[in-house]
């Protein structure tokens, strides 16, 4: 009874996670959602007698794999989006008709068959002396070699990510005299101004100064720009407010 | 504890897949600790002397043990006639491969560098390429081996993610248009994403109708589970998705022309003929061992799709000007050709005939494919191969020898007498017949002179035009590449004129069929 | 008559690898045609050494095959499975192909020395010798294949090689078109061939010689007649007879030896063998055997009437070897009574032709390659040897009692006159026109007053095209006599083709016989009249309409042109006027429609991965729900 009751409220959070993911605009929300649907199947997996399972799910997925999706997102930057305008025409209405049609026989399939009733993985793993043992037994005997063989899959995937990474460093590091050298060579401000100068805030939404008291275009925060302008909400120094105004026009054409 | 009693692994007769699994490892490790400079010149012998070494050990088990009848590594791979055939066909296509990657001029200098950044330019001015190639591809070779040869589902997928991994990076790694080569990586990596999702599924579909993954399991269960149909016909509509998007058949074939376009063509060589061999080994494991049985069921489905398969390959090759397009849609339509052979069921002997019939073609197939991609990768503009097909206009005036060659692995394609292509259709379509698929043979005969015609039309063009004032340039072939032209034409005219070996080497590996 | 003995299937000994044969020159010709130039400086000697390899072989085949009794004397060596579940491909050595290998590689193997020296100053030499090989190889391929594919494999080859060989000197126009000229007209006969090797697979099942004329018997007269004319069809394509004869000719453009190899000695006489070894069906088959009668009498009279007007000494030649053909072609189609004489002049001709042509090459290579007979004159003091073997071959050729062609050309006349009255006095009219145009080339060139260009300074060949000659004249004189006398060679062949009820007997002076040899003297005289007492213009007179019939090959090309190039012209014209109306519309409309469906789809493959996976996601939804329902019906 518990289980059913579980399941049904379960289904219902996952389904629309899932569709939350499919149909949210903003990659954050796309992760998170997906971290939704991670958590409810490790419940499912825990309700079902499969306690090994569902650390796993969490621990991997939850954990490691969900972090990973949103270090990703943040270092590409949480306000870089893709254009979503379909361009193929009729992609959306076949996709929608290919979709549904295939979830209709999926449905039709799945809900002819007669299936016998379950014996449960409690009773399916009492032999082996429970599920742990159970999995172990499956894992390190009758599919050992999948097993092994999996990390062949992993060492690629390191390699891939080093070769398409990874760039040699071709020529020397140059170093702090070098730059400073060079600095002195080209002429220009020879002097940086020190830290702290001219900086007034150090929050995230106040725009940099530039030694000459202008403002820096490029250390203005779109996304909080795109609030403010929104908002209303603007610093009162003009030349900010400025900045800031046009930080947002610009990105809106 | 009540203890697990350890898994008996064969390793004598795994020995040519760990070898080459051993080798890429070992490549890996050459890759982190070897200085830059002595890296390819490592990459290569060890390479080279891995594959032959794994084809000399196939050879060996064959002629010492015989034909192994029980799955080993406990049932997770069958080593059989089949495997061992489709592992020495797989193995020889590698090396021959593997001499044309061996050349500097295919591979990306540094795959991090944004295309056409300074970075780009000073890493090519630095001379080298990539030889992570190496590895990467003994992982796919190791791949393939493994998928051909598995005898459950599990194995099976894994063995398709090894094989495919490597691969979807590879393509990512031509010289030149790089822009263009990325984004066929990408997109195979999308799709086979994709498709492989789909196989994932039809496992699980499967599993839930028979309770294993194990193939001969599979075979068993059809028999005695009842009123779970419909699950078996969804599970195996699923595995077939992901299976026949590897092979590249239609309607799943859309991505391999812009593959094969992009890809580097030595991976291009690589992908048209390894990764084919292996997918239609995996394909007859799964229809032949696992569903067996069922055999009535899927045939009508699979007439469709070969049918399309063929159409659709030889119809949209006509329209194509780009080479290594056309040649990738000439694959497809070869795929519904051997599609025709894997309907071709029946009794044992059948079974046998029409076995014994797609090893050969595959063998004579896939190292057809080799040469005319080498060729290919001969034919050079200033921006890298010449890929348009008016810039082959008049190549015979130029280059006679070449042009002829080319010309010569296009009748092979086509079909045309004392060619192996010939023998390769006349036994497959023989065993379509005798299998009782003749309005298959008939559309293949005709799909065959539609594809007859573009393969002309290239000759034609070489032979007949007059060439462009600015015309591209037949590189001097590398050792390796001339090699590799000459091995797949000499193949060529020996499959074709004395094809009677391999038909008996092929007759032998079939005719105790697989293990179960 | 006695029927031919079974085949038996052999292996072992030198006869279980008789397939070297056909492989060692198949192997020189392939290093020199991929070796490219780096075997230049001794890719002469690889061919040489190639063919003369073959010929150790066919000897030791030989006395392999004399070691063994009579009636065991017709070994199969299986090879390999050719096309499955049709032809298994074998090699068949019996009297019959034995024979030829010995021809093939003996005469070839001269021809290749030979030609050493005459083509030393070629920049092409080694492609020369790797087409020569390959010539070789196919030609052993026709006579030695256990089957009919087999042999149609051969015929081709050699018709590629002579194509190749004809064309040698492409850069001349002439060459060139000589070249086309009989590969177009080879095709007509090969076709036949094709077409006469479909209906024998159709009637008997079956293309290899043993089960096909073993079902000869029980096949359909009818059939059997068809396929007995399409085969002489093919033969006389490849044999230049009436009416396929035009291009032997103009294939005198190619390099002599080539002429002498190919075109006297081996490659043109393929037509004898196909119909002698066919002789199972012939014999069955008394209207083709008549037309093979016919054609030859024909053939050896139109041959003989061209060689009396050439100034070409090659087209003489060339005129010459149609006429004995068409002796050997009459002879073939007499039944076992004939084969044994028309292989055995098949074989002396193959020598003293082969003495002849090279005379004329060496002639022509002191010359300065002038071929005008009517710029020759009183060379027998600057060419000594030449003049020597020069004149034992044309002693022998116009059958002088005691050489080699006296006792097989006689012995295919006496077999005629004994089988019909009219075919037989024809031959002996043939015979002395024989006399006639031999005479008339000898004394042309070798006696008389000098009427050479100003620029020629004759001389003496080098030894290595000499030695040759020489020997192909020991060849010219005995040859004849040790075949035929005693019926030698007729009891060898008799495994292979059977042997007639009872044996002729030779008779030194018969009335034919007489009668031949009191024309050719007459013939012979009429040109010392004619050409050795008086002058010869070096400008061809005008002649009678008769002499212009004979310069113009008896109108074999104008018949060509009217009757086939002409109406070909029209019925072209009006196919490609209807082709444009009516079949067009519909060829191009199907081409158009594939195109078209190409241009559509193609549309579909729009580049997007996003569309690709709706593709797949679609085939997945079709695939899910055929399976359903198939399983659900």
């Amino acid at each position: 009874m518990g289980e059913t009751i579980t399941f049904w409220v379960l289904a219902v959070v996952s389904v629309s996670a899932a569709l939350g993911l499919v149909l949210s605009r903003r990659a954050v929300y796309c992760a998170l959602m997906l971290g939704v649907v991670m958590l409810s199947l490790a419940v499912l997996y825990a309700v079902q007698d499969a306690p090994f399972l569902a650390a796993v799910q969490i621990v991997v997925y939850t954990g490691a794999v969900m972090m990973l999706f949103l270090f990703v997102l943040m270092l590409v930057g949480v306000d870089s989006s893709d254009s979503l305008v379909e361009t193929i025409k009729g992609q959306r209405f076949w996709a929608i008709v290919a979709g549904a049609g295939f979830a209709v026989l999926l449905g039709l399939a799945v809900g002819n068959a007669v299936l016998s009733p379950p014996a449960g993985l409690l009773g399916a793993t009492q032999t082996a002396g429970g599920n742990v043992p159970a999995l172990a037994q499956l894992i390190f005997t009758r599919h050992v070699f999948a097993f092994e063989v999996a990390s062949a899959l992993l060492i690629t995937a390191a390699l891939a990510a080093m070769v398409l990474t990874h760039r040699e460093r071709l020529t020397e590091k140059p170093t702090q005299r070098a730059l400073a050298r060079a600095r002195f060579l080209t002429g220009g401000s020879v002097v940086l101004p020190g830290p702290g100068v001219y900086a007034r805030h150090n929050a995230n939404d106040m725009p940099a100064l530039l030694p000459d008291g202008s403002v820096s275009e490029l250390s203005v925060n779109r996304v909080i720009a795109r609030h403010d302008v929104e908002d209303e909400r603007f610093p009162d120094d003009p030349k900010l407010a400025e900045a800031i105004k046009q930080a947002v026009e610009e990105e809106s054409k | 504890m009540n203890g697990i009693q350890p898994p008996t692994i064969e390793y004598g007769q795994l020995m040519p897949l760990l070898l080459v699994f051993g080798a890429a490892i070992v490549g890996v490790l050459i890759e982190a600790f070897a200085p830059r400079y002595l890296r390819k010149a490592i990459h290569v012998p060890l390479t080279m002397l891995t594959l032959l070494g794994a084809f000399g050990l196939v050879i060996v088990q064959v002629l010492r043990d015989g034909v192994p009848t029980a799955a080993v590594a406990m049932g997770a791979i069958a080593v059989d006639g089949p495997s061992l055939f489709i592992w020495g066909v797989i193995l020889v296509l590698s090396v021959v491969s593997v001499l044309l990657i061996n050349d500097d001029d295919n591979f990306v200098a540094s795959a991090a560098a944004v295309p056409g950044s300074p970075d780009e330019e000073e890493a090519i001015a630095r001379g080298g390429a990539h030889t992570e190639v190496y590895p990467l591809a003994l992982f796919a070779i190791g791949g393939m081996m493994l998928f051909a040869a598995s005898n459950d589902l599990l194995i099976m997928f894994v063995g398709l993610e090894v094989m495919s991994l490597p691969l979807y990076l590879l393509c990512g790694l031509a010289r030149r248009r790089r822009l263009l080569s990325q984004e066929s990586s990408v997109k195979y990596f999308l799709l086979g994403a994709f498709s492989s999702a789909f196989f994932l599924y039809g496992m699980a579909m499967i599993y839930g109708y028979a309770g294993t993954v194990d193939l001969g399991g599979i075979n068993d269960a059809l028999g005695r589970v009842g009123g779970q149909d419909t699950l078996l016909y969804l599970g195996t509509a699923l595995l077939g998705v992901g299976l026949f998007f590897k092979i590249g058949a239609a309607p799943f074939q859309a991505w391999k022309p812009d593959v094969y376009q992009g890809a580097p063509t030595p991976i291009t060589a690589l992908m048209a003929s390894g990764t084919l061999v292996a997918a239609f080994g995996a394909v007859l494991r799964v229809f032949w061992v696992a569903l067996g049985n069922l055999d009535w069921d899927w045939r009508p489905v699979m007439w469709g799709i070969a049918i399309l398969t063929m159409i659709v390959g030889a119809i949209l090759a006509i329209t194509q000007t780009d080479i290594k397009r056309m040649l990738a849609y000439s694959s497809i339509a070869h795929a519904g050709f051997l599609l025709t052979g894997v309907i071709a069921t029946g009794e044992a002997t059948q079974n046998a005939n029409s076995l014994s019939a797609l090893l050969f073609y595959l063998l004579a197939y896939g190292i057809t494919t080799v040469g005319a991609f080498a060729v290919v990768t001969m034919v050079r503009d200033a921006g890298g191969e010449a890929g348009h097909l008016s810039r082959w206009a008049g190549l015979g005036k130029r280059s006679p020898a070449l042009a002829g060659i080319f010309a010569f692995f296009l009748l092979a394609f086509a079909g045309i007498p004392l060619t192996s292509g010939f023998f390769g259709k006349y036994a497959v379509f023989a065993a379509a017949v005798a299998g009782g698929a003749l309005p298959l043979v008939v559309v293949g005969v005709v799909s065959s002179a539609i594809a007859a015609f573009f393969y002309v039309r290239v000759i034609v063009l070489m032979f007949f035009s007059e060439p462009a004032a600015d015309g591209p340039t037949i590189a001097v072939p590398s050792a390796g590449t001339a090699a590799v032209v000459a091995l797949a034409a000499a193949a060529t005219v020996v499959l074709g004129v004395y094809p009677q070996p391999v038909f008996d080497l092929a007759d032998a590996a079939a005719s105790s069929l697989f293990v179960r | 008559m006695e029927p031919a003995e079974k085949i038996i299937q052999h292996a072992g000994g030198v006869i279980g690898v008789s397939w070297l044969m056909i492989a060692l020159p198949l192997l020189g010709a392939a290093i020199l045609l991929l070796g490219g130039r780096r075997t230049d400086r001794w890719g002469h000697l690889l061919g040489v050494a190639m063919s003369l390899a073959s010929f150790v072989v066919a000897v030791l085949a030989f006395v392999e095959l004399i070691g063994l009794p009579e009636a065991q004397r017709r070994r199969g060596v299986e090879l390999f499975q050719f096309i499955p579940g049709m032809v298994d491909m074998g090699v068949l050595i019996d009297p019959l192909s034995i024979s030829f290998a010995l021809l093939i590689t003996g005469v070839g193997s001269l021809i290749h020395i030979y030609s050493i020296g005459y083509m030393s100053h070629d920049p092409a030499r080694r492609r020369f010798f790797a087409y020569l090989n390959l010539f070789v190889a196919a030609m052993l391929l026709l006579v030695l294949a256990d089957n009919y594919v087999g042999l149609y494999v051969g015929w081709e080859g050699v018709g590629l090689a002579s194509y190749l060989l004809i064309g040698f000197w492409q850069q001349k126009p002439s060459a060139a078109t000589a070249a086309q000229k009989a590969f177009i007209v080879n095709r007509v006969g090969d076709f036949g061939l094709a077409i006469g090797i479909f209906v024998i697979w159709t009637t008997f099942g079956s293309v290899a010689y043993g089960p096909v004329f073993g079902a000869a018997g029980g096949a359909d007269q009818g059939v059997l007649t068809v396929i007995g004319l399409l085969l002489l069809l093919g033969a006389c394509g490849k044999s230049a007879q009436v009416p396929l004869q035009s291009w032997l000719l103009d294939a005198m453009e190619g390099p002599t030896p080539v002429s002498a190899l190919i075109h006297a000695a081996t490659m043109v006489t393929a037509g004898v063998y196909l119909v002698v070894r066919s002789g199972a069906i012939f014999e069955l088959a008394p209207t083709a055997q008549l037309v093979v009668t016919i054609v030859g009498v024909v053939t050896l009279l139109a041959g003989a009437i061209i060689g009396t007007a050439k100034d070409d000494i090659k087209k003489g030649l060339a005129g010459s070897t149609m006429s004995q053909i068409g002796y050997m072609m009459l002879a073939a189609g007499l039944g076992p009574a004939g084969y044994a004489f028309a292989i055995a002049h098949l074989i002396t001709h193959g020598f003293f032709k082969a003495n002849l042509f090279l005379g004329a090459g060496s002639i022509m290579h002191a010359m300065n390659d002038e071929v005008d007979m009517r710029k020759y004159g009183g060379l027998r003091k600057f060419l000594p040897v030449t003049f020597a073997t020069f004149f034992i071959g044309y002693l022998a050729i116009i059958g002088f009692p005691l050489l080699s062609g006296y006792f097989t050309k006689d012995g295919i006349i006496e077999t005629a006159m004994h089988h019909s009255a009219i075919l037989g006095w024809l031959a002996v009219v043939g015979a002395g026109i024989t006399g006639f145009y031999m005479s008339r080339m000898v004394f042309m060139t070798f006696f008389g007053e000098k009427r050479w260009a100003d620029d020629a300074h004759p001389h003496e060949s080098p030894a290595v095209m000499t030695w040759p000659l020489i020997i192909l004249s020991v060849g010219s004189i005995f040859l004849g006599g040790y075949l035929i006398l005693g019926n030698t060679f007729m009891q060898f062949l008799a495994p292979a083709v059977g042997r007639p009820a009872e044996l002729p007997v030779f008779h030194f002076f018969s009335v034919p016989g007489l009668a031949t040899l009191a024309l050719v003297a007459v013939g012979a005289a009429f040109a010392w009249m004619k050409y050795g007492r008086a002058q010869v213009p070096v400008v061809a007179p005008r002649g009678s309409f008769l002499t212009t019939f004979a310069r113009r090959d008896l109108y074999g090309d104008a018949i060509n042109e009217s009757l086939f190039m002409r109406p070909g012209q029209w019925a072209t014209r009006f196919a490609v006027f209807f082709d444009n109306r009516g079949i067009d519309g519909l060829v191009n409309g199907l081409a158009a429609m594939i195109g078209g469906t190409s241009g559509r789809l193609r549309r579909i493959q729009t580049g997007f991965a996003r569309s690709y996976a709706l593709s797949i996601l679609f085939g997945a939804a079709v695939v899910a729900g055929a399976l359903l329902l198939v399983g659900n019906l």
